[in-house]
């Protein structure tokens, strides 16, 4: 216990010192994440205000209008409004019938299309339009382009998730004396070979999880992005994440003696090509996948990861929780299993 | 006997890095296992502590068969190893501390130990520093210090002097016979004569995975027919007279290295005041004449038809 103990404070320190680990673990994803949210601004920070819209005088949505914040209602004749829409001076015009007249197709008059959709379902469900607010609405129900979004950070998150697999490399390099000097001059020493590596595992897990919270504080703070109203699951799946990564960390520490480089080359390629299909470069990929191919979703750790913290922050929905998170933990079980074959041994054949 | 290795083999695929090799190493002794590159001396080290699985053979440590779980055999021992293994991101204390830490559970003893191995590979002044902030030399003597702190019974040595600059290689030196004289046995593998002649109370000469002869380097030169040579640079010498001089007593041969004349007698009495009264006779004139003591070269050179130089 006091030597699992020593181990863990000495692996941490000697991990956290790494450059290697500092940049891979802890600065890349925010700076990806950084790079995600300037590429998909324009799509994020709608400005929402002040959209220009003309209604003819007395129709009685005319004061609904007026209410909400992001509308600026112009009240104008039928015969006007042609040419102040080529004119660019209202985005929409909203006839006697709600109807929407626009000039051209963008996200103003999406918005404003929404915004009237509401309306009419509202009139046809007889329901008072006093009180409702269509911002909080709009903003709440998110169109097509904002949940897309979403779907990229939730699948970064999990990405990240799985980083333990730097340190889950550096781990099992450690302690294979065919790996490196310092695994062999461990060997040599009473000290148990998996009391230090399970000391690298509590490590490897300590500081991805560390590093993820600063990933989620820097989302949530810097970026303003609420992506988390649920912890426990969320949490859970976090953590299964992390446990899947060091588990594949170690599997392809333990597996070949390619040089660590060339190792963190394969855990980069591997996360970054489940991402993928998970959908983090492209949501369009993962439209696709869930469309045609939807086994593929429901068996890729990232996108299991990615699609759970979805369902659960987003849609409420904790149906799918159970199944992804024993499909995870056997993942991880999987990949230790494998890599205890090429632990197991007690010497070595050459060093 | 504190180590004992009878007729062990080792292979790595096809080549056979350790052919039969014995060694027997006795308490309190510094044995120098002397022998070129590549003759299998890590390889030897590393099948005597377990961490490499050999062919055939048998190891015996404190008495005991050697395994990769006796972990209180591995309680005894200390390894320098060949190449320096230590964490790059832990400081020179902290590495230190580490390492002790496997063997010395108790705090305020590990502490002291870990003090008196800094202090002892002289490196109190660069406790707070990574290793690839020292030279060489001596990111070294901290390898040495990772090896040593426990004060283990046996330790085994790897080249610890190999690019070492003059001075940490002298302090190196002197710190093992120090840890000899405080109770060590100690196993000393090196490429280099010199080393193995001032260090060594024992040798096993090894070469191409064998050990060719031990002994004391009294013994390991008496074996050896060469037993002085005389080297002389004449100004000028015919090849009669030369001949003439090959036809002396006891000389075995005479090599001719540039302007020096090396004339090897095997042991006999006023070998060199014969010389000098043919040279006398013969009118020679030398410019410089001296006579050397066999060295282990000579012994490895006998033994094995080559020379063992860098
Ligand atoms: N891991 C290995 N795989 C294959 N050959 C090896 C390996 N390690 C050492 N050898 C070979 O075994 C021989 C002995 O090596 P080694 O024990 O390192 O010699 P030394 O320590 O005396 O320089 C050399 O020929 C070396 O090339
Ligand atoms: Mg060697």
């Amino acid at each position: 216990m006091k030597s699992l103990f020593r181990n863990c404070i000495y692996q941490g320190k000697n991990l956290f010192r790494d450059f290697g680990f500092v940049f891979w673990s802890l600065l890349y994803p925010i700076i990806l994440s950084g790079f995600f949210y300037v590429a998909f601004s324009g799509i994020m920070n709608m400005d929402f205000k002040d959209i220009d819209i003309g209604i003819e005088e007395g129709n009685p949505i005319q004061y609904i209008l007026e209410e909400i914040d992001i509308l600026k209602v112009h009240t104008i004749s039928r015969d006007q409004a042609e040419e102040k829409l080529i004119d660019e001076e209202i985005k929409g015009f909203i006839d006697g019938d709600l109807n929407l007249i626009v000039n051209k197709s963008g996200i103003n008059q999406t918005i404003i299309k929404e915004i009237l959709e509401q309306i009419r379902q509202m009139e046809r469900l007889n329901r008072p339009l006093e009180n409702y607010d269509f911002q909080v609405d709009y903003i709440l129900n998110k169109n097509q382009e904002a949940n897309m979004i979403v779907i990229i950070f939730y699948s970064l998150i999990a990405m990240v998730s799985t980083y333990g697999v730097f340190a889950g490399i550096v781990a099992v390099s450690l302690i294979q004396a065919n790996l490196s000097h310092i695994g062999a001059r461990i060997n040599i020493t009473p000290l148990k070979k998996y009391n230090f590596l399970i000391a690298g595992v509590i490590v490897a897990l300590a500081l991805n999880l560390f590093a993820n919270g600063v990933l989620i504080l820097f989302i949530k703070h810097a970026l303003k992005l609420q992506l988390f109203n649920e912890i426990k699951y969320s949490s859970l799946f976090i953590f299964l994440g992390n446990l899947l990564g060091t588990s594949l960390g170690i599997l392809i520490g333990a597996s070949n003696r390619k040089s660590h480089g060339v190792k963190n080359l394969m855990a980069i390629a591997t996360t970054l090509f489940l991402s993928f299909l998970a959908g983090m470069m492209s949501p369009d990929i993962k439209v696709i996948i869930d469309k045609k191919m939807p086994i593929l979703g429901g068996i890729n750790p990232i996108s299991i990861i990615s699609n759970n913290l979805y369902r659960i922050n987003l849609l409420g929905s904790t149906k799918s929780v159970r199944e992804g998170a024993l499909l995870l933990t056997l993942y991880s079980i999987l990949l230790l299993f494998s890599s205890y074959m090429f632990i197991r041994g007690r010497n070595y054949d050459s060093i | 006997m504190v180590v004992k290795v009878r007729n062990l083999v080792k292979r790595y695929k096809e080549l056979i890095a350790l052919d039969h090799f014995n060694m027997e190493v006795e308490e309190g002794e510094i044995l120098g296992l002397l022998g070129p590159n590549g003759c299998g001396k890590t390889t030897a080290i590393n099948c005597i502590l377990s961490l490499l699985s050999f062919d055939k053979g048998e190891v015996e440590v404190f008495g005991r068969k050697m395994t990769p779980d006796a972990y209180d055999i591995k309680q005894k021992i200390g390894l320098v190893p060949q190449e320096v293994s230590v964490f790059e991101n832990l400081t020179v204390r902290e590495n230190v501390d580490y390492f002790c830490g496997l063997y010395v559970d108790d705090k305020h003893l590990r502490r002291r130990y870990v003090d008196e191995a800094i202090e002892f590979v002289g490196l109190k002044d660069y406790v707070k520093f990574y290793p690839k902030k020292l030279s060489g030399g001596l990111k070294r003597r901290l390898n040495i210090a990772c090896g040593i702190a426990h004060k283990p019974k046996l330790i085994f040595l790897d080249e610890p002097t190999v690019a070492v600059d003059a001075q940490s290689r002298n302090f190196i030196l002197n710190g093992i016979k120090e840890l000899n004289k405080e109770g060590s046995t100690i196993i000393y593998t090196t490429h280099y004569l010199e080393e193995a002649e001032m260090l060594c109370k024992r040798i096993v000469i090894m070469d191409n995975g064998k050990d060719l002869v031990s002994g004391s380097k009294e013994e390991l030169k008496a074996m050896i027919t060469t037993s002085e040579k005389v080297v002389v640079s004449f100004t000028s010498i015919s090849d009669e007279e030369l001949s003439e001089m090959k036809g002396l007593p006891h000389v075995i041969d005479i090599e001719r290295d540039g302007e020096e004349y090396i004339i090897k007698f095997e042991s006999g009495i006023n070998n060199l005041t014969k010389l000098l009264e043919f040279i006398k006779e013969k009118e020679l004139i030398y410019t410089k004449l001296h006579s050397q003591l066999p060295t282990l070269n000579d012994v490895f050179l006998e033994l094995t038809g080559k020379e063992l130089r860098d």
